[in-house]
């Protein structure tokens, strides 16, 4: 009977640890979602803003743009980009917002649209890219914000 | 209870006593079962673990099954084995193209316990309780879903383990067509597909590849070819993919039992010398499946263009081309029947790969079964470009 009773108590404790524990997962996963995109951005920031910064080599943004497969589905004139699916990009740069009107047209929200753009808007047919190195985003965002 | 009604009681059962006394005695034997089964209900389960915990029942394996032990566990497999393969779908022809790969695995994951032709098994083995039976003289008396339902999920308290991948009903399939098949090869026949003669080519190969390679070349050949339709070539292939792919497999981030075996505990820096050495093997040209202009027509068209009304990208944009990411995969000259179980296994969410896999699921999610087989025949036959 004792051993019954443990037994109930041992099972309520372990469910109470597991959804605590669950919980406490679900609200890393939620920080975590939120947080990648902002932190390396707002580092590289003063880099974009400074004129002389762009040390990018010349075109590195479009073969960036092009090798990973962004011209499967979007356009810019005058390249090999011929996607149709997505938007055409080839004046991004001078658009007044991005992400179907929800973030700034910067190179920073670009960057962070690029990584995850699920996060603003839902349902979105663009994969993320967070994958790709930060480095390699931030140059894509500032190739994109130079279209004009 | 009223007092009313107790003394009525009172007065009843005063009167009634003999009549009770012989009630009480009809009873006695009704009285007598209860007890048996209060006792068998507590008092068995009771001795039985006092019994295991003395130490009372044998669980050493020299001695064997008691008959009738023996009787109610095949009987127990055997019904349960027939129960529950009655859910299983199975195909009316079972598909061939995996034979080479279903051998090969068999050879390494199944033949040690198993035996196959012209191979010895250990003695250890053939003293496990129960003995795995020689395979060759016992799938005669199964179904094909009966023993699909075996070879996917095991048998429990046998040692006969369930398949090392899940979701990969395909390859459990490619297994029990070459169950069908063993019963047929003599030990010539059986080395041939499963081995591939890859001992023997072990001689001429670079000094600097790992011994592990002539594991690989009995399902992939030794210069990558693929045996089979269901294996990949992977001669010509992206050095940075296979290795990308071969880290994958053994994390578990993409499942094959096919590769789980032969990926595990192979020394990192020699997954990265079978990288190179098969991206530096001279790309062939899988062998050809009939089929028609017209589809293979429609498969460039998805290749090139993509079908924007349905939101599927131009796979170009990612697989075709020099200046794309070394982790994108070559898909020229691939197996047909290998890019399309790719193909679906994305659609479903299956196929996991490396960092870079969902954004190949997103492209094949919006794709047809009619889609997948035009753009994997075009593929197929394409020629390579220049490297
Ligand atoms: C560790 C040893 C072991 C390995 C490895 C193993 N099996 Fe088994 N297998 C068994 C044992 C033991 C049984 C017998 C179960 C019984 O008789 O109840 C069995 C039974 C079977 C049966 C049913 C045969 C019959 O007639 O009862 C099939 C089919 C089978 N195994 C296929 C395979 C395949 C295919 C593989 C490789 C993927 C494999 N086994 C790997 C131990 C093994
Ligand atoms: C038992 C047969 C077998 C053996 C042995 C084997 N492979 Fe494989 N390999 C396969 C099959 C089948 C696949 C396709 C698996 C899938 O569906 O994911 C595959 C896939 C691969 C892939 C992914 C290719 C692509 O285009 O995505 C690589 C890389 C690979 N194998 C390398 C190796 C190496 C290296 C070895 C030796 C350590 C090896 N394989 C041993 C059967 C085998
Ligand atoms: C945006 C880029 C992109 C596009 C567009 C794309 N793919 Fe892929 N594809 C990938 C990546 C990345 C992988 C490697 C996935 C992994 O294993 O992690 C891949 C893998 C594959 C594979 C598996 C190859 C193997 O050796 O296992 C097949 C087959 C495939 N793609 C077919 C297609 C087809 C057909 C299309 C067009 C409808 C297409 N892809 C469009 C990026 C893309």
């Amino acid at each position: 009977m004792s051993a019954n009773a443990g037994l109930l108590v041992g099972f309520a404790f372990w469910f109470l640890a597991s959804s605590w524990v669950a919980a406490e997962e679900a609200g890393h996963r939620q920080a975590k979602v939120v947080e990648p995109p902002i932190e390396p951005a707002t580092s590289a920031a003063p880099q974009s803003s400074n004129p002389t910064a762009s040390q990018d080599p010349p075109g590195i943004g479009l073969s960036l743009f092009l090798s990973n497969g962004c011209g499967a589905c979007h356009t810019i004139r005058g390249t090999e980009a011929r996607g149709t699916i997505g938007p055409d990009l080839s004046y991004v740069g001078s658009r007044s917002a991005i992400g179907a009107g929800v973030l700034p047209n910067t190179e920073e929200a670009i960057a962070r649209f690029v990584a995850r753009p699920d996060l603003f808007k839902p349902g979105v047919k663009m994969p993320a890219f967070d994958m790709l190195p930060q480095t390699e985003i931030q140059t894509i965002a500032r190739y994109l914000k130079a279209l004009q | 209870m009223t007092p009313g009604s107790r003394t009525e009681f009172g007065t009843a059962s005063s009167n009634a006593t003999a009549e009770e006394d012989a009630v009480r005695v009809a009873n006695q034997p009704m009285m007598i079962r209860v007890k048996h089964v209060v006792f068998g209900a507590i008092g068995l389960p009771v001795v039985l673990l006092l019994g295991a915990w003395i130490g009372f029942f044998n669980v050493g394996a020299s001695s064997g099954h008691w008959k009738v032990t023996a009787w109610f566990l095949q009987l127990a497999m055997r019904s349960a084995v027939r129960t529950y393969a009655l859910a299983v779908d199975a195909p009316k022809t079972l598909d061939r193209r995996g034979l080479p790969a279903a051998a090969g695995h068999f050879a390494r994951g199944c033949a040690i316990c198993h035996g196959a032709p012209g191979e010895l098994r250990s003695p250890a083995v053939l003293r496990m309780l129960p003995q795995p039976p020689d395979l060759a003289l016992t799938v005669g008396d199964w179904t094909d879903a009966q023993l699909f339902r075996i070879v996917k999920h095991g048998i429990r308290f046998t040692g006969m383990p369930a398949w090392p991948a899940r979701d990969r009903d395909d390859e459990v399939w490619a297994m029990v067509a070459f169950l069908r098949e063993l019963p047929k090869l003599n030990p010539n026949e059986f080395r041939a597909l499963a081995f591939n003669g890859s001992d023997a080519t072990s001689s001429d190969r670079q000094p600097a590849t790992p011994d592990v390679l002539s594991d690989c070349m009995r399902c992939h050949g030794g210069d990558g070819e693929g045996r089979g339709d269901a294996v990949p070539v992977l001669a010509g292939q992206k050095e940075a993919y296979l290795l990308a792919s071969l880290q994958a497999y053994a994390k578990g981030d993409r499942t094959s039992g096919f590769m789980a075996l032969p990926v595990t505990g192979v020394d990192p820096a020699d997954l990265a010398a079978l990288a190179r050495y098969f991206a530096a093997q001279p790309s062939v040209s899988a062998d050809r499946d009939q089929v028609s202009a017209e589809v293979i027509n429609k498969g460039q068209q998805i290749a090139e263009a993509g079908i924007p009304e349905r939101n599927v990208p131009a796979c170009s944009g990612c697989h075709l081309g020099s200046n794309k990411n070394q982790v994108y995969p070559r898909l020229n000259g691939q197996h047909a029947a290998y890019l399309e179980r790719q193909l679906k296994l994305f659609r479903s969410e299956d196929r996991g790969g490396t960092p870079f896999w969902h954004i190949m699921a997103t492209a094949a999610q919006r794709l047809t079964d009619d889609d997948i087989r035009a753009v994997s025949a075009y593929f197929s036959r394409r020629a390579e470009g220049p490297r």
